[in-house]
């Protein structure tokens, strides 16, 4: 029997699934352990050994690999504590990282938070004056050496950094990513100045244009390199003295996974690693329903997620924000705003209602947990709204106070509008489908493509009460509320079942017509590249499929457009496809007779895929089929506001553990689960499908 | 009697009900009444209300995404609107914020002059540049509107704009130094339709693309602007088709509404006063030695405000603006000083001021003057004088301090550069580095260096890759330059500077400049804060740059590239060899308070980051730094006392006969960070000083004229005033320094032209 292990540390609970190669699976889910999260780590291996009868050290001597997210480099950039980076760049553009093209005032800030000009504030440096270098090396936009590099220059920068206690150094050239020679020659002097000095060169990294958001995410880099170092070395160590012989594998933001031993090297790559797992696992349920094209959400405490699947694959992105600097690496599109059921409701001065993004956190919480929060929250509406039953919220493990709620609802919202209680609930209620409708569509929609033809995914513990609204809004048919017996620890899920992806992607701008060989030495560099990758992951695939695109443009505009490009060898014909296919893609994202290929068409950066198949290949469990009648399920019925056009309303309310697949409801309807409370609306059908998920038709 | 042809075009605010009469009949407009306005549940308007606001958010998205032109793409230079069925605008994007007191004007001119022929129907756009009728400043700025229909009337309407690469004219860029006249710009378009019932007209748009010498780009900008409005017009009628277009329309109305009852509310808990700033451009155009100014006299009383420019100096050269730019001018400092809190209704928020001036001014141009210049140029002027006057005015009050800003860098520091390349073939390109310039101190922190320019809030600076790669030009450095933010008890933002050399050109460049502020700061300080840096452009002849460069070196400052230096004026058109260098460094924030009254950690700070030379540390903010770079608190505050002894021994007091002013106990009011309003015992009010309580004034005549005073060379405003004001225009241009007689705190730090009159800069109404 060989294992497979899907391992998530979050920030407070560690969970884990284990698969073996006859279907069986095994899940976990214990709380974490900070600052030692290898300790939380283990008892959750311990948890999954003894459920599959096995001591720890045997199922660690049968499993091929262990996929990690982790935490460890996000928190390190979040809580500032970091290794201390010299930054060293290319004489007369060291100040490229505090300058931040202008845009490091607004990077990352809502359209609300950005319109207050005033009150705009760039981030700190992310590297400290005295700790950035210039030296002296100059390449063109050609890859010409215009200067050679100084290296004696180089050299006294390195032993001045080292004294100043520099730990890591990041190096980031102009035009490196076209000649890569000075930022190589730079690592060689360090490791003759330095030899353990954690270097991060930016053409490795990011071989993109753009310098800004390269030193950024080069820098970055380097500042968690050695903290997730530090954090997998032991881990490594630990669980290969308890027997693991397969690689310890960690989630990238990009949905890839890395080996524990190059992680660090490209630490940054792994900031998003938790939210990755989600979106992995959303679309591995999603190949199992059948549904190629899925929004998955995620509604937690503090934030609503989305995350895209299209024709079975997450879409990914080429770069985030993280406190206003850019990172520059591919990660899965994980759209998120504060408009989680922590949210609070406010009026402002104005008098305009407004949601969020401010939450009431675990602590003091929703009003209506009566441990002192005065803030009327989305779970305070959902109370006096009548979604949520006060007395089986979380399976009852979290009394909740409608009076409290309506007392807190009434205060700052009802008041101020004009409102009661009941109509203040609604009106908030009203406002969160709204935001995360918009959101939701925003998501679909700009990425080109028709929301009918999506099924909508409502993870997360507030999700399923506002779901079928944003998904009306969406204008989806279908939701699905994935309720099945690894609903709790689904992102581990995700990477116990995710393949192995690396890509690898460097950036070439040039016209069309292109030189058919000048395109091929590109994909043919970064199929080499991804193939090395690959085997460095030290596991046997059953299967290896590569897939190429290019990110092109119209002239000089400045986002490009992702293109798939066929396999095969590259003629005239095939380089004109990669034009056409551009203009085709073109047009579905931004309207037909949109293009202009008068303008020029341009290709700027050239992208390979690779996916590696796994002989474990976890299924999810199905649940035993319904032993009662439907009707036997149903607790009673209350009167719940969903819509503004019907109003209150008489609504059944169903228990969960009472139902099985096959079972049907009609809406509208609320089924109370343990862990969450999903509503059906009128005029909708809920299905309890083979996996125990609720999937509902909406009209 | 139908209007003189030019006057034709000259669009203005009207009343809203006589624009509704004036439309043609033939056009059929959808609205609803107050009734309805009031009826809207709040729920739904809350609902309706963000989803409004999330489509012109995806209308920015859509226009940045598909634009091909460098100052869409890469500096943000664009905006966008949506508006009810006269126009009026319910809600608008965060860019170039001055664009929107331009749209609404080409939609009234449109509904007047085109409703009949060739009328307006669902499916059309027009297309205007014409900055008279509105929907730009200049020509440059092209707009394409878009009628919304719903049920065969006019529901609304959508706007798209964007600052285009070339439209013809004398000289690329349709930038020319030498206009006198519109005619040698490019040509002005009032709306026409170039979509017609849902279709692109091909011959409209080869009409439009004909005068351009880039089609191309701006084909493909045009195609962008269509985009985001189709979208617009596609998502605003999804709403109506769900809320039905009675109620979308009364939330659009009341959007409107709320942001003007919002705005007023702000004005009236302000104490009412009157305000008074002049402001300059220098030169008018190519060779001109000449200093222009611009004046506004600004008053609050309740909730409303005046804008008077009365006194402005008539048009001159090229460095006038029409209408649409005076009133882009107080929208460019409105938006982000009072309303930074309040949602972009625009069209509500222009319902709390008035315009006054008079015809033909610099500011309020006739037509055929010359206007490409208009939004970096008298556009910008006065909205650097409408944030000085604001910024006093919120001064006043404890609660609105932290609103109040002094004036980010004053102008725009654009460089055109057009040659041919290694291949053969002609480019124009740009230097857009000067985006990032420096903000305003506010009373509450230092300005943010290399912040963006103020009137594009979300603009951006290219990276120096990017310019390399679509311009055959090499840089020498871009950085930040220390010094450039105006000294001041909360620092000034700085400033940036780049030097370019040309790289894979054919033969020589030719660099168009446009600027102003290099004789004069245009950011001046407030509350005795110093102004930002100067404008300083160069292009260096017969540099050592290449020689240094095939040597393994890199010049790193304007000293290391030897040469022989050109000073670039206000306006010039410069050659640039192979062996020339580009320098340019661009104007910077100005301070708040007395450089003496700042945190001395804060000056060691500033120097450890390279932000605020030792030089400067010593001689403005007579700081002391120990060999580790801290500030000895001891030595600080004794060179400090020593500073305020040398004040008071170089200042020259005019002769008065006046008789001193007495305060008596009482509350002290504050009117900035030095000035404070007591009583005077006999029901009027003192201006005293804030520190050492010292008599200043009478409340209403003019405090400044009497007090103690430094006048001296420009160079005593820091060291980054490198060049003689006497390099660019003839009149005499001084530094001055008013202080508090008692304890000689600087209560006005100003660079002005000699002749200006001590104005008096606030009083009651």
């Amino acid at each position: 029997m060989t294992y497979v292990i899907g391992l998530d540390v979050g920030g407070t609970f560690t969970d884990a699934v284990a698969a073996d190669s006859s279907g069986a699976l095994y899940t976990a889910k214990t709380p974490s352990t900070p600052p030692d999260f290898a300790c939380g780590f283990e008892n959750a291996l311990d948890l999954l050994a003894s459920q599959a009868g096995l001591t720890t050290g045997e199922l660690l001597a049968r499993t091929s690999h262990v996929a990690h997210g982790t935490t460890a480099a996000l928190n390190a950039l979040v809580t500032g504590d970091v290794a201390t980076v010299g930054f060293l760049t290319t004489r007369g553009h060291g100040d490229a990282i505090t300058i931040m093209n202008v845009e490091g005032r607004y990077l990352g800030l809502s359209p609300h938070e950005a319109q207050d000009t005033l009150r705009t504030r760039k981030p700190d440096p992310l590297v400290a004056r005295s700790l950035r270098c210039e030296v002296t090396e100059r390449i063109d936009r050609d890859g010409r050496v215009v200067v050679p590099l100084d290296e004696d220059e180089v050299r006294a920068h390195l032993r001045e950094m080292v004294a100043q206690g520099v730990s890591a150094l990041a190096v980031s050239l102009l035009w490196s990513f076209r000649n890569q020679a000075h930022e190589l020659r730079i690592r060689e002097l360090a490791r003759e100045e330095a030899p353990d000095l954690y270097v991060t060169l930016s053409s490795e990294l990011t071989p993109r244009i753009r310098e800004f958001a390269r030193a950024a995410t080069t820098i970055m880099n380097a500042q968690v390199g050695p903290t997730l170092r530090a954090y997998l070395d032991p881990l490594e160590r630990r669980l290969r003295d308890r027997g693991l012989a397969g690689p310890l594998l960690v989630m990238q933001g990009s949905g890839g996974t890395v080996s524990a031993r190059k992680a660090p090297e490209v630490a940054i790559t792994t900031v998003g690693s938790v939210l990755t797992g989600g979106v992995v696992g959303a679309a591995r349920l999603a190949e199992q329903l059948g549904h190629p094209n899925v929004v998955s959400t995620d509604v937690g405490g503090t934030t609503f997620l989305v995350g895209l699947i299209v024709d079975g694959r997450p879409v990914s992105t080429a770069g985030t924000v993280l406190n206003q600097h850019p990172i520059n690496t591919p990660a899965l599109r994980v759209h998120a705003i504060g408009s989680g059921g922590g949210a609070i409701a406010a009026v402002d001065a104005g008098g305009n209602l407004r949601v969020g993004p401010n939450s009431a956190g675990a602590r003091p919480g929703p009003a209506c947990y009566g441990q002192g929060g005065l803030s009327p929250t989305v779970t305070d509406a959902d109370l006096v709204v009548g979604i949520l039953n006060p007395d089986f919220f979380l399976g009852g493990r979290q009394p909740l106070s409608r009076e409290l709620a309506e007392k807190a609802l009434l205060e700052q919202v009802g008041r101020p509008l004009g409102l009661d209680a009941e109509g203040a609930a609604a009106a908030v209620f009203a406002v969160q489908n709204g935001q995360t409708g918009d959101l939701v569509r925003k998501v679909v929609v700009e990425a080109g493509h028709d929301p009918r033809d999506f099924v909508v995914y409502a993870f997360g513990g507030a999700g399923p009460m506002h779901s079928f609204a944003y998904a009306a809004e969406l204008g989806a048919r279908r939701l699905v509320v994935p309720l099945g017996p690894t609903a709790g620890v689904f992102s581990a899920y995700g990477l116990a079942a995710s393949g192995v992806t690396v890509s690898a992607e460097l950036s070439d701008p040039a016209p069309l017509p292109l030189d058919p060989a000048r395109v091929q030495a590109n994909f043919d560099a970064l199929t080499a590249r991804v193939r090395t990758a690959l085997a460095d992951q030290e596991l046997d695939f059953t299967s290896v499929v590569l897939r190429r695109e290019v990110d092109a443009r119209y002239g000089p505009q400045i986002s490009e457009v992702t293109t798939p490009v066929a396999d095969g060898p590259f003629d005239e014909a095939a380089v004109a496809a990669v034009g056409d296919a551009f203009e085709a893609q073109y047009a579905r994202q931004f309207g037909a007779g949109t293009g202009y290929r008068e303008a020029g068409i341009q290709v700027i950066t050239y992208r390979v895929h690779g996916v590696g198949t796994l002989p474990v290949d976890p299924a999810l469990p199905t649940p035993p089929p319904a032993a009662v009648k439907v009707e036997e399920a149903r607790k009673g019925s209350r009167p719940v506001f969903l819509d503004v056009t019907r109003g209150w309303a008489d609504t059944a309310v169903y228990d969960y553990r009472a139902l099985g697949p096959g079972h049907v409801i009609a809406g509208p309807a609320v089924v109370e689960v343990p862990t969450t409370t999903v509503v059906i609306p009128a005029d909708a059908e809920g299905h309890v499908d083979r996996l125990g998920n609720l999937a509902i038709h909406l009209p | 009697m139908p209007a003189a042809f030019p006057d034709r075009f000259a669009s203005r605010p009207i009343p809203i009900e006589e624009l509704r009469r004036a439309i043609s009949p033939k056009l059929r407009l959808h609205t609803v009444d107050q009734a309805a306005i009031d009826a809207i549940d709040p729920l739904t308007y809350e609902v309706v209300r963000h989803r409004i606001w999330s489509i012109t958010d995806e209308m920015g998205d859509t226009l940045k995404r598909m634009s091909g032109s460098t100052s869409v793409t890469e500096v943000n230079d664009f905006d966008f609107t949506i508006g009810d069925e006269l126009g009026q605008e319910v809600q608008v994007g965060l860019f170039n914020t001055g664009l929107v007191a331009a749209m609404d004007l080409a939609i009234y001119w449109t509904l007047l002059h085109r409703g009949e022929n060739p009328g307006i129907a669902e499916g059309d756009m027009f297309l205007c540049n014409d900055p008279w009728v509105g929907g730009g400043l200049h020509q440059n700025d092209v707009a394409v509107l878009a009628p919304i229909f719903h049920d065969g009337r006019l529901f609304g309407w959508s706007t798209a704009i964007c600052h285009v690469a070339d439209l013809g004219g004398s000289a690329p860029g349709s930038f020319s130094p030498s206009a006198t006249d519109i005619f040698s710009e490019a040509v002005p378009t009032p709306p026409i339709k170039i979509v017609r019932g849902g279709e692109i007209q091909d011959d409209v748009v080869d009409a439009y693309l004909r005068r351009s010498r880039v089609p191309e780009m701006v084909g493909l900008d045009l195609r962008a602007k269509i985009g985001a409005n189709r979208l617009a017009v596609e998502r605003l009628l999804t709403l109506v088709g769900r809320y039905g277009p009675d109620l979308v329309k009364a939330v659009m109305k009341r959007m409107m509404d709320d942001a003007e009852r919002r705005l007023r509310a702000k004005l009236a808990a302000l104490p009412d006063g009157a305000w008074h700033a002049i402001g300059h451009q220098e030169q008018a155009g190519l060779g001109d030695r000449g200093i222009y100014k611009i004046e506004l006299r600004m008053t609050k009383i309740g909730d409303h405000l005046t804008f008077d420019f009365t006194g402005t100096d008539p048009q001159q050269g090229m460095i006038n603006c029409p209408y649409a730019g005076m009133r882009a001018g107080v929208m460019f400092a409105l938006l982000p000083v009072l309303a930074g809190d309040i949602p972009w209704a625009a069209g509500g928020l222009m319902r709390c001021f008035d315009l006054v001036s008079e015809e033909g001014t610099i500011n309020n141009a006739s037509f055929p003057a010359a206007v490409a210049k208009a939004p970096v140029g008298p556009a910008w002027a006065t909205a650097n004088l409408v944030a000085e006057c604001l910024g006093k005015m919120l001064d006043t009050m404890v609660e609105s301090r932290p609103r109040v800003q002094s004036v980010c860098a004053g102008t725009y520091d654009g460089c055109l550069l057009a040659g041919v390349d290694a291949e053969g073939r002609p480019f124009i390109g740009g230097l857009a580095d000067t985006m990032a310039s420096g903000y305003g101190a506010q009373t509450d922190a230092d300005g943010v260096d290399t912040a963006g320019l103020f009137v594009i809030p979300m603009g951006r600076a290219p990276d120096v890759e990017m310019t390399e790669l679509t311009q055959p030009l090499l840089y020498l450095w871009r950085r930040e330059e220390a010094d450039t933010g105006g000294a001041g008890r909360r620092r000034g933002g700085l400033s940036g500077s780049v030097c370019v050399i040309g790289h894979g050109t054919r033969g020589s460049m030719t660099a168009m400049f446009t600027g102003s502020g290099k004789a004069a700061s245009m950011s001046p300080g407030l509350a005795g804060g110093y102004p930002g840096g100067t404008q300083l452009d160069l292009v260096v002849h017969d540099s050592g740059a290449r020689r240094a460069l095939a040597a393994g070196r890199i010049p790193g400052s304007v000293e290391e590239l030897g040469g022989e230096h050109y000073l670039v004026q206000a306006h010039d058109e410069v050659p640039v060899h192979p062996d020339s260098a580009v320098v340019l460094r661009w104007g910077a924030g100005g301070g708040y308070g007395d450089p003496l009254l700042r945190e001395p950690a804060e000056v060691a700070r500033d120097v450890a980051d390279g932000k605020v030379s030792p030089e400067a540390a010593r001689t403005l903010y007579a700081v002391v730094l120990d060999e580790m770079g801290a500030a000895d608190p001891a030595a600080t505050d004794a060179a400090r006392r020593r500073a305020r002894v040398r004040r008071r021994e170089s200042a020259t007091a005019p002769v008065t006969t006046a008789e001193p002013v007495l305060a008596v106990a009482g509350e002290r009011r504050p009117l900035d960070d030095n000035l404070r309003l007591a009583p005077d015992g006999e029901g009027g009010s003192v201006v005293v000083c804030a520190h050492c309580d010292h008599p200043l004034g009478r409340w209403g005549e003019n405090y400044l004229a009497p007090l103690p005073r430094r006048t001296g060379s420009p160079g005593e405003a820091g060291p980054t005033a490198w060049a003689d004001p006497a390099d660019y225009v003839d009149v005499p241009i001084e530094f001055r320094q008013f202080y508090c007689p008692g304890c000689y705190t600087a209560l006005l730090t100003q660079v002005v032209p000699a002749a200006q009159p001590i104005l008096l800069d606030r009083a009651p109404v």
